[in-house]
Parts: C-alpha cells; structure tokens; sequence
C-alpha cells in the first residue's frame, strides 16, 4: 500500500461524514422527532444571572422580617412552596422546580464568583478549569454534528472570559457565541431583540451560489494536501473548518435564525435578548445541542443591585419569568422537558439586609439556586435559611454539590475525568450529587 | 496606472529585481562558525544514525518553496512575500539555505518573533485584550534582549531578579499574584524544564520530587511585594524585595527554608535579595537544567517537537529520543556562552530541519525520529501577519504590538495547548477565519492590494495564478492546481474577473497548507 491510501483511508476516518453530508435535509426531521427517540441524549440550559440575583426578593423570601424588602410572596401549584409575586408563570410550572436555598460559597466578588460557578474551582491556582458547560457538554456530545455542542447566549464581555472558557480542555471545547446585533433593543425597548452567530453568515457582497462554487475548489485543494501531507495537524484542521462549513449550511445556521419563528411565538418569551435567548435554546435543545447558557444581566451585571434594588429586581424578575416559564411550557409540550435540565444560578446572592441606599450587596455566605426539569424532583426546597436569611440552617450546599448534583440529572456521572495538560485526570465535579432532589 | 500599481507589478512578477540582494556571507572563517558547520553536521549524523538503526528512511530534503517558507515562519514569524520567494527559488548557489538563515537571523523581525514566542511560553494564554495589553511591556522588554542577542543566561538572571514592572518582566510576577508557590511552578517549568507543581500538594508520584523540593524553591520568592500595593488596577506592575516573608507546607506550620532542588548547595552562602540567590544556582555553569531546558526549546521551535517530549517537562519519565544530540548540543550551547542565536542558527543549517515534511514511507515513522520536518500550527499572530501579507493588506509596523484588531483576532485565535504538532482552534475560530477580517479585507477586491495588482489587463491567468500560489504558499501552482482554477477562472464574466480572483484567493487562505507550518 503507498502512501496516498492510508492518508486517504485516514482522512476518510476522520472526515468522511463532514464532506459527505452537504446537504443537511435530515435536521427538521431530527428536531421533529427529536422529543419521541428513545436514545436521545440529554440537554442542559443554564440561566446564568450576571451580578449575583437576589435570594431574598426571587426564591427565598422573608416575609414579616424587616430584611423582608417590598415584594409579596405568591401561591404556587405546589402547595406550600411560595415564593416572588414576580414570577406568575412560574408560579404554574413550581411542580418542576426544586429550589436550594442552602446555597453557601466562599467568593464575593463578580470574577471570582462567576469562575467559581462556573468551575466548581477558586481561581488563582496552577490550572485553568473549563466551565461547567464546556466539560459537561463534551461528556453528552452526540458524536458528530452539525451545531456546536455548547452554546453561550449573550455572554457578558466584560467579565473574564476565562471564567467561561474551556480551561485546559482547549478550545475545540470553547462556547460558540450568540449575541445582540444592531442596536435595535439597545435604542428601544420595546423592539425585538435580533440575536444571531458571530461570522456565521456570509460577509457581505458574498452570495450562496459563489460560497458553493469557493467550498468545491476549497475541498479539492484540502483532500490534496491531507493526501500529500498526512498529520494531526493537518486533519484537525481540516475537520474543524469542515464543520464550521457545515454549520454555515443554511439548514443548519437557522437553528440561530429567529425569523423563523412566528411572531406570537417570540413576543411570548419576551422581546428582550434574555427572551430571545431562551427561544434559541429550545430550538438548539429541540436539535440536539447538549449545553446552552443564556444570560440575563450581561454586561451591565444587572442583578448587581447595590442601590435601588426593587425596581430593578421587579423588572429583571418579569423578564426571567417570562423567558423561563414560556421556555419550559414550550419544552414540556415538545416532549423535551424530562430530557432537559435547566439551572438558575449567578455568582453569588445579596445580603438579605438591605443597605441606605434602598439597595442589596454581595452575599456568599447564603443563597439561593434552582434546578428545574430533567432529571430533577421538582415542587420542592431543599435546605433552608434562618429567619433573617443570614444563615443557612439546613441543606448546606456547596458548588461542587451542586455542580455533581447537575451533572447526576443530565446523566453524567460527575466523576468522569478529563486530563490537564499534566496528564492529570481531573473530575468533572469532586462533590456528592443531593439525593433527594434527583428525580 | 498609478506608480504604486507599477511598483507593485515590479515587486511582485520581477522579484530578484525588486529586492534587495542576498546578503553576500561574510566569508570569515571563524572559528565559531567553523564549530557552528562541524555541530550541524553532527546533528545530522546523530539523527541519521538512529534512523538507521530503526530501518527508516529519512525524508528527501524539502523543495525551495517548502524550505523558505518554513525558514520565513520559525525565524521572523510571518511567511515571504512573492519576491523574496521568487529571488530564493532563483538563487542557484549551493549555499543558499545557510545565507538565507543568516539573513534572516539578522532582520528585526527575528526578535520580534522570539519575544512573541517567549511570551507565550512565559505566560498563560488569554484571550482578554486586556491583558493582552498589559503584556507589551513584557513583550518590549524580551524583544529588547533577544535583539541585541543578550547572552541566555544573562537573560534569565535578568527575569529572575527584574523590578522594573512595564517595562520588564514585572507583569509574569503581577500575572502570578506574587505567590510563591505559583512563581516556583512557572519559573521551573519555563527555565528548567521541570515540573514540580505536582509535588505543591504531595510527593510527586512518578520523579524524585519531594514536597519539600517544592516549597524550597517556592521559599525563593516569598519575600516579593508590589510597592505601593494599593495601585493593583492601576497597571503598574513593580516588584520590591522585602527581607522578610516566608513559605509553610500546606495546612501546617512548617516553614520551608529556601533550598535549591536537587542540590545540597547552601542558599545562605550567596549574597543578596532571595531571588539574586536563586538566579545565582540557576545560572551557574554546573547548573544541571538550566542550558538543557534552554537547548530543548530551540529544537522544538524549529522542529516542532522537543528531544524530550513535552519540551518543558524534562522529569526522568520523559526520557529523551536522543539523549547523546541533548548532552553535546548542551555542551556547544554552554561554550558557546549561551549564544541563542547561534544554536537557532546551527540548527536550522542542517539538513534535518531541511526535511520534507510529505509523507514518503510505507508506514509512518515515529514523530520521535525526525525522519521528515513536523507539521506545525501557526501562533495567532503569525496567521494574522501571514493574512495581511497575503493580500498586502497595511499592518502595523512590527515592532509595535498594539494594534487593536491584531490583539482583538490574537484573543480569539489563542490556544491552550503548548504543542504546536496539533492545531487546537475550535468551531467559532474556524468561522471567524472563514468570513471575518483579516481573510475577508485580503481577498475582497476592493480592499486587497494583491488583487488590484492583478487586475491588470496586460497578465495572463497562469500568470496571475502563479501570483496567488506564490503569496500563500510560497510556490508555483501545479499543473492540476492550474487546469482546475484556470477552468474556474475561464467560467466567469470579464468584469467578475477580481472577484473570482479573490475566491481563489479565499480558497488558498483557508486551507491547511496555508494556515500551517509545514
């Protein structure tokens, strides 16, 4: 045998799929059978609240206690769990929700809190940990496929991106990021918000027909040189470029391409980029996508409410609301629901004492989580806080259990080990998943 | 047609005309060069032998375009332009690869390149422009040395001891937040090729590594602090030498003394601040990892992969592929008087380096032989210099590192992994090459200066494709390279005519043979 065929048989082992699969008519289909497949894999969705969201005005309130604030508690449909007036819808979904208010970190501050979160991990030691959704979303990966596997939805630029980032996995295992474009939502709060890829669609001045007629004499000119040249190297790159083509395969680029949906159906998540943001996750998880993470705060860390806390957490909470329970109605309708975990959390919650300036400061001593859907015994609280919700009395929860517990509920065992750059094994979380919140 | 257009013309089809001529060698014999000819060939009898010995065929030596592209990207970290390629493929000399190394070693590119290079090793990647910023100084500082080809150890004595924040290397110490634990894992791991951060928590499971080798050397720099420590977000990253200060092992009380690994010499016995004490051992002659770890990193620079695999993990278990090449090129490195360029220089003189990296045998020989030239990833900033040359697209000038859609595009394309024989860019990096600048301005008509250039009527298509091929891959088109795209181009409408030309141009810039080093 010469040279050329096992260059050609190894290139055909790596990347015969991605050249193959131009036409990508199978994926509707996919997502349409996507809720009765037996085999499908889990999904995950993680609200990530940037500014660390206050416990005591969401899920962990104090009525009667003069740290109690300005919100009333609401009825749910589980009887006994109440909790803000804010959350209407979710006040009808409370059955799938189990809400640990035992939370109790040991950061304070927005970067170190946001790594910690994320990482399970302190920052500042010889490593760097990746995030949470870059190492469970390459445990679920579904082997090969067109999307990414983990997404992140309005990411804040402003926090270190290391915080959010694949660490030591590289980053094959990075985030691929979607975003607000234009201004629109920016200048008018009432406009919808326009969300999309980074440098997923064509530069201008580039249409479909000549980026086909680029991509054929692109493939010849790749197969040549793998051919002639027959390295990692050279196979990792061809594989990775293969599947951002596929990607920008129209089929596939408009699981991003909200025009897709009705009207009616995005006004019904809320305009705002959080809202749209969790109609682009049902439609990735509805594809397939093992991780998503959509922001709710971004760069203004808009749960950072030091001063003026009500207004803000009132409208901050309408807002999640609406996304969050329009989302898991739409999940649950679609099958999709006791296959997808969702996860709310920020980098830590706020002093249940409230400051002279009508506002909340940071507070990691305990705080409030809530796990929701797949795998989740929902219509509960786990562990408590006392009556000034200055302490946590009972359920103490640290973020390696929650992060195990996570991983237990999407069906990743939480010691699975990656390998640093050292060649060290390394778990996914060290913790002990909470039992009795495991559905 | 504007002058500019003609200038271009004549530097892009007349090349040997357009530049300057090669540098004649000065023809002094001297006896450091006469050793530099003698190791090189050593090297290559080393390598040969144990090619040999493991009946494997070495690859043929590569073909002149492969050869200066290569040289081009190790040396000053961008590839050729047209004419350059065009003087060297010209060049009948027998002794051009060693001029065109000499050359090369001499352009200011050279030490730019090693600054960019260094500070990737010396610090983790980020892809936060921010830091990216903070990092000049650090940059500067090294560009500086590397240019007026400071002895080596001089050099790390230099970093080890620095005080001087942004001009220096004030901001790895600021980067590691003044901890000792964590200035003793990098300086060992960047200087000495040991990894001792195993043994920070327990005895290092496979070398001799104690938990208390760890802590001594970490004891070193216990006593650093920033003064004023108040202004930390103000970007200044000084460092002060207390004389107090001291290191415990983990959940103890246990002070560790300062204490040198591996070696019984006593600390106290050399004068001055605890890191002058430090740089003292490592630099000195019968200083064990010092000059190996140093040798180490120029031959995986050039080659891709280290005599020692990983190259900055030298621990017993990684044993080295050629441990008699390691011991004498240490020995002509420290006669040398640690003269980097010249190890750089001797070897990429040798017909090792000069391999063909294509595939040649039957079965694939082991990457540890050297039997044919590793395929290596670009760093971010060589593929985004690579991509402004390409469509000779305005850059910055080369000594400043501060342009903000170089750091911007040098953020996103940063990766984790030290081994540069695999290429670790993911999915959203592949689509921001693929349809973002700098590729998108390099092959758009409108804004690349190349595809101007070609837009003259007076060229022929092969003519203009050998151009294209020229400036990416520094060689000439095949004949099925040429049958193919002169088809494509015979396709298009007169006035499509730069457009198509810029698809090509497309093509070629997202390919392997483009975005690698091979």
């Amino acid at each position: 045998m010469n040279a050329f065929d096992i260059s050609r048989r190894r290139f055909l082992q790596t990347s015969a799929g991605l050249l193959g699969a131009a036409s990508c008519a199978w994926l509707p289909q996919l997502a349409a059978a996507a809720g009765s497949d037996p085999q499908r894999k889990r999904s995950c969705i993680l609200l990530w609240m940037a500014g660390g969201p206050t416990q005591t005005d969401t899920f962990d309130m104090k009525p009667g206690h003069a740290n109690g604030g300005e919100f009333k508690e609401t009825e749910t449909n589980v009887p006994g769990l109440r909790f803000s007036e804010h959350f209407a819808g979710l006040a009808k979904q409370a059955d799938q929700l189990a809400i640990l208010r035992g939370m109790s970190t040991k950061e304070g501050d927005h970067l170190r809190g946001t790594y910690l979160m994320h990482t399970g991990q302190r920052p500042g030691g010889p490593l760097n940990y990746p995030a949470i959704g870059a190492s469970l979303s390459k445990a679920m990966a579904n082997g090969e496929s067109t999307l990414p596997n983990y997404v992140a939805v309005n990411p804040s630029t402003l926090l270190n991106s290391s915080a959010l980032g694949p660490g030591f996995l590289g980053p094959r295992y990075a985030a691929a990021t979607v975003g607000a474009r234009g201004n629109a939502a920016a200048n008018d709060p009432n406009a919808m918000a326009d969300l999309g890829v980074d440098f997923l669609s064509l530069p201008p001045g580039l249409d479909q027909k000549r980026h086909e007629a680029r991509l054929a004499l692109w493939k010849e000119q790749q197969s040549q040189f793998l051919a002639s040249h027959p390295a990692q190297a050279v196979e990792a790159q061809a594989t990775i470029f293969q599947s951002a083509v596929k990607m920008m395969h129209p089929e596939a680029a408009s699981a991003f391409d909200l025009s897709k949906e009705s009207t009616e159906i995005r006004e019904s998540y809320g305009k705002g980029t959080f809202g749209q943001g969790c109609l682009i996750a049902r439609r990735l998880v509805e594809r397939g996508v093992p991780f998503v993470e959509v922001t709710l705060g971004g760069n203004q860390i808009g749960w950072d409410t030091h001063t003026g806390n009500f207004p803000t957490v009132e409208r901050l909470s309408k807002e999640l609301d609406q996304g969050w329970s329009t989302l898991m109605r739409e999940l649950a309708e679609r099958d999709l629901l006791e296959t997808t975990t969702i996860c709310w959390m920020g980098e830590f919650g706020r002093t249940p004492t409230i400051n002279g300036t009508a506002g909340r400061d940071h507070f990691p001593d305990a705080w409030t989580c809530v796990l929701a859907g797949g795998g989740i015994a929902g219509g509960q609280a786990h562990g408590q806080t006392n009556e000034s919700g200055m302490e946590v009395t009972d359920g103490k929860t640290e973020v390696q259990d929650l992060l195990a517990t996570l991983c237990k509920a999407v069906g990743v065992d939480p010691k699975t080990e990656h390998y640093s750059p050292q060649a060290r094994p390394i778990k996914i979380s060290e913790g002990t998943p909470i039992q009795q919140i495991l559905g | 047609m504007s002058r500019n257009l003609l200038r271009l013309f004549a530097l892009l089809l007349l090349g040997s005309l357009a530049i300057s001529r090669p540098l004649v060698a000065e023809e002094v014999e001297s006896d450091s060069h006469v050793k530099m000819l003698a190791m090189a060939a050593r090297i290559d009898a080393l390598i040969q032998q144990r090619l040999d010995t493991e009946n494997v065929q070495a690859a043929p030596l590569a073909s002149d375009g492969e050869f200066i592209r290569r040289a081009y990207l190790d040396l000053v970290g961008n590839i050729p332009t047209v004419a350059q390629t065009r003087a060297y493929l010209e060049d009948n000399a027998p002794d051009k690869r060693q001029r065109l190394i000499a050359q090369l070693l001499k352009s200011p590119a050279h030490p730019t390149h090693l600054a960019n290079t260094w500070r990737t090793l010396i610090l983790e990647p980020t892809d936060d422009p921010l830091q990216l910023r903070n990092e000049a100084g650090m940059q500067r500082w090294l560009r500086g040395k590397f240019a007026q080809n400071l002895r080596y150890d001089r050099l790390v004595e230099e970093f080890l001891t620095a005080t001087q924040g942004n001009n220096g290397p004030g901001y790895f110490y600021a980067a590691q937040q003044l901890k000792p634990e964590l200035l003793a894992g990098e300086t060992s791991r960047i200087f000495l090729g040991l990894q001792l951060e195993c043994a920070q928590c327990h005895d290092h499971p496979f070398d001799r590594w104690k938990q208390h080798d760890f802590w001594g050397l970490a004891a070193f720099f216990a006593q650093l602090e920033r003064p004023g420590d108040d202004n930390v977000g103000l970007a200044r990253f000084d460092i002060v030498d207390r004389n107090q200060g001291e290191v415990t092992l983990p959940e103890s009380e246990e002070i560790v003394p300062p204490a040198f690994p591996g070696s019984t010499a006593n600390y106290a016995s050399l004068g001055g601040t605890r890191r002058q004490q430090l740089a003292i051992w490592v630099v000195s002659r019968d200083n064990p990892f010092m000059p190996r770890r140093a040798v180490n990193w120029a031959w995986a620079h050039m080659m891709g992969r280290g005599i020692v695999h990983p190259a900055d993990d030298m621990s017993p278990q990684n044993a080295p592929s050629h441990p008699e090449l390691l011991d004498e090129l240490t020995e002509y490195f420290i006669h040398s008087g640690f003269d980097l360029r010249l190890l750089l220089e001797t070897i990429a003189i040798t017909d090792t380096y000069a391999r063909s990296s294509q595939a040649v045998a039957d079965s694939e020989a082991p990457a540890k032989l050297f039997a044919r030239m590793a395929v290596k990833s670009l760093t971010p900033e060589q593929l985004y210099d690579a991509m402004l040359k390409v469509g000779l697209l305005k850059g910055p000038d080369e000594a400043l590192q501060n342009d903000g859609n170089r750091n911007q595009f040098v953020a996103r394309m940063r990766t984790a992994g030290k081994d540069r024989t695999q290429f670790d860019t993911g999915m959203p990096q592949a689509l921001a090459v693929m349809n973002g600048p700098p590729v998108s301005t390099a092959t758009s008509p409108e804004t690349s200066e190349l595809l101007k250039a070609l837009s003259a009527p007076f060229l022929s298509d092969q003519q203009r494709l050998n151009v294209l091929f020229l400036a990416a891959y520094s060689r000439e088109p095949n004949q099925a390279e040429l049958d193919r795209y002169t088809q494509f181009l015979s396709q298009v409408e007169p006035q499509q005519r730069p457009q198509a030309l810029g698809d090509i141009l497309w093509v070629l810039s997202n390919s392997a043979e483009f975005m690698l080093n091979h």
